[in-house]
């Protein structure tokens, strides 16, 4: 006879770690000067573990810890990180704790992921989008271990993230209720919160790092460095898609295209008579770039990923505009407002590194092995979506009762990068740097289906209105500059495709290309932001000049 | 440092001479100068070597659109074609203006 | 709501925005086409204005000449063609001045000194927009302005001290050294040029203000600007920062260079002593320096050319009339009149530490004016005797406290005690005899109506070490030396230096380091003639476009001026 089958081997499993802790706590509190032993102690060779840090906000305090582990004690294992932005990250797997790897976006360690890619230090289980990490933490990539940042908790764990509320529930989510054990540093413990965010019965261990969380103002660009070219394609947006298409709702991507855009809403949009036709909910991060438009009513409003440095006092001075909590605080959450820039929104915009000649588009390139983060949740027409708008039915093509509508997927280049490297190319880079690193698929950032626009300096493709792939790819052509892909177009094909409106010049819609000035931006420097705030947006350090 | 020349033939005479821009990082200085020749002249310094086929059809396309006569320097600092593109159409600009 | 940002405008806009609308006229204009020909043989683009900009207009309808330069080509630095404009149009302002024609000058800083691709050009060229300046500056109130982006560096920080009224606005920064220099220099302990925090809270306009560097912080925006320059002119002329000769050492002495000092840390200091209260007067020596000086031991006396050459020449039963040991001020009699000597020495005992080693620092700057102005005072109504300047630094001083402290106006008022003798008709002639480098040549050599030096393959002429111009060009020293092959400013040797004309004699002589009898003898002699020829001069530097190198070597210096006076 067989024993009876045992169906609870998860949660014996965390009390014996939780036993073996009990030598350092008997409380959820640790000490920052034992989170190493504690480690050793709680963390079994093989776990998943999941590790907070998107591009913003990051558990460093436990990362650099977790790469100071004795490896011969923690091994082979698992890691799941939204973004690697450290090099602790990487360095797990040189020291051979960590083994397989899944993630969303890599910023300034794309390169040396790739290296170590090749070289067998590191195997990628997949690249994803963050609400596909996200949801793999429900399903098939359950963590044993979760390390997460908050701002503050309370001794009974229970956590303020205040606003960099960010992925911090989704994580934990994941792994309290399926018998992870929760580990969250803070910057401070204290007796009383403002406001719970996360309950502390999901919460395990706290531990007060020596230092506050690392965070970065990742969204936020010195309106200083916007150039009169990034005015005059926000102006061609502006005129040739925000108005055409009647976008209300939207999520800009980051990067100056789109902040040149946000600047022009109150001096360009406003002299075109759109305010309150256009641009009026959000999916974006809270940044200060949009303070100009905010304070002269162009928004009404904002659902956010995460915070952004500066923005506190702002934020708690215009609740109507954004999501706060009773302490008057920004809530932020990267999964929800993920699914926001998804299905909520009209259009997405943003920009990228290299495009083909049939429209994919990626970020991944000369070696780096970058991810996508979120851009590809919003940068996709969503199968999924039912409810309809003015923008989304404007994609409408056909008389059939039975075509959708669709979401404006745009991409902003200028059509050369940096000097002279074309941003057309006729294979993206992707495609080597795929195969090298043994991935099933190239990571392509947006394939050229769901891109709907796409506008240089030179025009708008409205790729939507291709009738097959070969009027797409003269389309995109027509565009392209003086690229070597640019300067295969034929006047006689451009001719018929500006005819039938496929393609337009800033002067087929009634824009002189010379009218882009700076003097355009509401605001040409971080000095002038604050202005327009009032005092309430207080800079970082980095983006002050004074 | 890269020197290029070359003439086009146009038509239209700008009015009076022209200056824009600066020769900043990826920006460029573009003169104009009324001519009474029957072509164009176009005198470019650059600081990238090796991209006079981006120059010339950069150039091309600018002529063939505006069929502008007048004698033309550049000074680039490495600006992208975009950039230079839209300078030469604010020199144009200038170039033609009524109040000078 | 939002004003119409100063800075955000290039510097033709800017010279354009400043003077009655309608108004400007724009003198050597991008059509002339002065393009830099030593960037040019360098492989690098050059603009057709070499990034100066000169108009004349009406500010509030007096006659005003603006002088504007743009940040975003090579830093705003300044080269022989720029250098030129500059010059030439305070030169002609001057004689307008002179003539009865009042001509408000008005200058918009945005550069970082010397352009080091034309080096020893720009280091002329300053020294006599600064000789232009100290002249001018009894006609009209001058006026600058430092909105940002870059701000004022180097030897144009130096000018920038001589003026009556600086406005600056919270981004621009006011200093000689530029971080990256002093942390190359001096090492990141001493400035980290990464720490933009430190940066703004040291260089910056709010600071430089706060301290009295400065006189009125404006917003970023036209209409401010304007408005301020308005209550200037009204002002009038004041008496120059660059003269306040006891206040300042005053300050120096009452500070301890070995404690930390936090620019908050100053500020306070001077509110709490009244230092810039208008009537502020020096009461007495505050003892910080005192003590120090007690409580060392007798320094070693360190070799060095300039005290070989100081003692040669003045010989050994003199008194030094400096209240430093690094300064050596003694009278001689030469040609049967009196004649003062000036040399800057190393000191280990230095009060100010980053000026140990002969380099001209704080303190130096001012007690070589204090030398200078005494004779000035001491020979009023008499034959005003000639002041020589003998030249052997290393360089101005790197340090934090240095920039804090206003190093540049320490360096800018020796240049306005050496113009201003020059001015009221003592020759000054300088004896170059060892190194003559960067902020500390301007300070000390550079207003003389008369150079002389000795002919060694040893001596090094140049605005910057090799190591931090390498630095901040971005290009490798065998890189830059290549470049020195062509042009003949930028090299750092005499000879090339010698190129330019403004050298009056090379001379050999049998021992540099430790001078013979008949080594100072010669000297002497040749010291004499330059006396000579600097009195029959009318002591002006207007030689050196004269001489026959300068024809040759400086035929744009030449040329822009001329074309300037025509289309003046």
């Amino acid at each position: 006879m067989s024993d009876k089958p045992r169906w609870n081997l998860a949660k014996l499993d965390k009390n014996e770690r939780i036993n073996a802790a009990k030598k350092f706590t008997t409380t959820k509190e640790i000490k920052a000067s034992q989170i190493v032993d504690f480690y050793e102690a709680i963390i079994k060779p093989g776990d998943k573990v999941v590790l907070e840090g998107n591009n913003q906000k990051q558990a460093d305090f436990l990362s650099k810890f977790l790469a100071k582990v004795d490896v011969n004690k923690v091994n082979h294992l698992h890691m799941i990180l939204p973004s690697i932005s450290r090099t602790e990250h990487l360095d797990l797997f040189e020291d051979n704790i960590a083994e397989i790897l899944d993630f969303s976006f890599a910023g300034s360690q794309s390169l040396r992921i790739a290296q170590m890619v090749q070289d067998g230090t590191l195997k990628i289980g997949s690249i994803h989008t963050y609400l596909e990490l996200y949801t793999r933490l429900f399903v098939d990539l359950i963590p044993n271990i979760c390390l997460v940042a908050a701002d503050k908790a309370d001794h009974e764990g229970n956590l303020y993230t205040g606003n960099n509320t960010e992925e911090t529930p989704t994580l934990i989510e994941a792994a309290a209720f399926k018998d992870g054990i929760v580990i969250a540093q803070v910057n401070e413990i204290t007796d009383n919160l403002d406001r719970v965010d996360i309950p502390g019965g999901w919460v395990d261990y706290i531990v007060q790092s020596p230092e506050p969380y690392f965070i970065k103002a990742l969204f936020t660009k010195d309106p200083r460095n916007i150039t009169e070219l990034q005015i005059l394609t926000g102006m061609m947006c502006i005129k040739g898609i925000y108005a055409k298409h009647g976008v209300k709702s939207l999520n800009h991507g980051i990067g100056f295209n789109t902040v040149a855009i946000e600047l022009l809403l109150p001096t360009y949009g406003e002299s075109l008579g759109l305010k309150g036709k256009i641009c009026t909910n959000w999916v974006l991060n809270p940044h200060p770039i949009l303070i100009p438009a905010i304070e002269s009513g162009w928004v009404r409003s904002i659902c956010s990923f995460g915070g952004e440095l500066g923005m506190d006092k702002y934020i708690r001075a215009r609740p109507d505009i954004f999501a706060t909590g009773r302490d008057g605080s920004l809530r932020s959450n990267r999964t929800l407002a993920q699914l926001a820039g998804l299905y909520g929104v009209d259009m997405f915009i943003g920009s990228t590194l290299q495009i083909d000649y049939y429209g994919n588009s990626s970020t991944v390139t000369a070696g780096r092995l970058s991810g996508f983060g979120g851009a590809p949740n919003m940068g996709h027409n969503p199968g999924g979506r039912r409810h309809s708008s003015e923008a989304w039915q404007s994609l409408v093509s056909s008389d059939d009762p039975l075509v959708k509508g669709k979401k404006l997927v745009v991409q902003v280049v200028e059509t050369f990068g940096q000097g002279v490297t074309p941003v057309f190319v006729e294979q993206l880079d992707a495609v080597n740097i795929g195969r090298k690193a043994g991935l099933p698929a190239a990571p392509v950032m947006i394939y050229g289906d769901d891109v709907s626009h796409v506008v240089t300096e030179q025009g708008i493709a409205y790729l939507y209105k291709a009738e097959n792939l070969d009027e797409r790819k003269n389309a995109l052509r027509a565009i392209a500059g003086v690229t070597p892909f640019g300067m295969s177009s034929t006047k006689e094909n451009v001719d018929v495709l500006r005819q039938k409106g496929v393609v337009a010049y800033p002067s087929d819609i009634g824009i002189k290309v010379t009218e882009a000035k700076r003097s355009l931006l509401a605001a040409k420097n971080m000095e002038q932001l604050v202005e327009w705030s009032g005092g309430l947006y207080e800079p970082p350090e980095e983006f002050k000049c004074w | 440092m890269e020197t290029l020349k070359y003439t086009f033939q146009a038509e239209k005479r700008v009015k009076h001479k022209a200056h824009v821009g600066v020769v900043g990082s990826a920006n460029l200085e573009v003169i104009f100068l009324p001519t009474n020749n029957s072509f164009s002249t176009m005198d470019i310094s650059s600081k990238f070597e090796g991209h006079s086929a981006v120059w010339k059809s950069i150039l091309e396309r600018f002529f063939a659109e505006n069929n502008c006569l007048a004698d033309i320097e550049i000074n680039d600092f490495g600006a992208t074609s975009g950039v230079i593109s839209l300078r030469l159409l604010q020199a144009l600009e200038v170039a033609n203006l009524d109040n000078e | 709501m939002i004003m119409n940002s100063f800075v955000e405008l290039t510097a033709r806009e800017r010279a354009e925005a400043i003077v009655d609308k309608g108004t400007f006229r724009e003198l050597l204009d991008p059509y002339e086409n002065f393009r830099s020909p030593h960037l040019l043989k360098q492989g690098i683009i050059a603009q057709n204005d070499d990034g100066m900009i000169v108009g004349k207009g009406t500010f509030n309808n007096k006659q005003a000449v603006v002088i504007s330069m743009e940040g975003n080509f090579q830093g705003g630095g300044i080269g022989e063609v720029s250098g030129a404009k500059f010059a030439g149009a305070l030169e002609l302002a001057l004689e307008d001045n002179k003539k009865g024609i009042p001509t408000q000058p008005i200058i918009l800083f945005d550069t970082g000194g010397v352009r080091l691709q034309e080096a020893n050009y720009g280091l002329l060229s300053i020294s006599e927009i600064q000789a232009a300046i100290v002249e001018l500056r009894n006609y009209q109130p001058l006026i600058g302005v430092i909105p940002g982006r870059i701000g004022c560096f180097g030897g144009m920080s130096m000018t920038a001290a001589l003026f009556s009224y600086l406005i600056i606005t919270k981004e621009g920064r006011l200093t000689l050294n530029g971080p990256e220099v002093i942390e190359q220099e001096a090492g990141i302990k001493e400035f980290d040029a990464s720490d933009k925090v430190l940066i703004w809270n040291t260089l910056g306009g709010a600071n430089r203000v706060a301290t009295g560097y400065a006189d009125y912080l404006a917003e970023d925006s036209l209409e401010d600007i304007v408005r301020i320059i308005g209550k200037c002119i009204g002002l009038g002329i004041p008496v120059h920062r660059s003269t306040k000769i006891d206040a300042y050492e005053n300050l120096l002495a009452s500070i301890n260079p070995k404690e930390n000092l936090t620019p908050q840390g100053l500020q306070e200091y001077m509110k709490r002593h009244g230092f810039l209260e208008k009537d502020y007067t020096v009461k007495k020596v505050i003892s910080n320096k005192k003590d120090h000086l007690q409580k060392q031991l007798p320094a070693q006396v360190i070799h060095s050319r300039g005290r070989s050459w100081f003692n040669g020449i003045v010989g050994k039963d003199y008194v030094n009339k400096s209240k430093i040991d690094s300064v050596m001020c003694g009278d001689i009699s030469l040609n049967g009149e009196v004649a003062r000597v000036i040399t800057v020495v190393p000191d280990e005992n230095s009060y100010y530490p980053r000026a140990k080693g002969g380099e001209v620092g704080l303190e130096q700057g001012w007690e070589i004016a204090r030398c200078i102005r005494e004779a000035m005072r001491e020979d009023e109504g008499k034959v005003s005797r000639p002041i020589i300047a003998v030249v052997d630094t290393p360089s101005q001083a790197y340090g934090y406290k240095e920039e804090l402290l206003g190093i540049f106006l320490s360096c800018a008022s020796a240049v306005d005690a050496y113009a201003s003798a020059r001015l009221a008709g003592h020759p000054v002639v300088t004896l170059i005899v060892g190194n003559a480098i960067s902020g500390a040549f301007l300070a000390h050599g550079l207003q003389e109506s008369y150079i002389i030096s000795l002919d060694d393959d040893k001596i090094v002429v140049h605005a910057m070490s090799k190591k931090s111009a390498a630095r901040i060009t971005k290009r490798s020293i065998s890189e830059m030396d290549k470049a020195a092959a062509d042009v003949p400013g930028i090299a750092y040797d005499i000879h090339s230096f010698n190129c330019l004309g403004a050298l009056n004699h090379l001379i050999k002589v049998n021992n540099h380091d430790a001078p013979l009898n008949e080594d100072i003898n010669l000297i002497k002699a040749e010291l004499i003639k330059g006396i000579k020829t600097s009195r029959e001069n009318g002591n002006t530097l207007k030689y050196r476009l004269k001489t026959e190198n300068a024809i040759i070597y400086r035929a744009l210096s030449i040329e822009v001026r001329e074309k300037l006076k025509e289309l003046w």
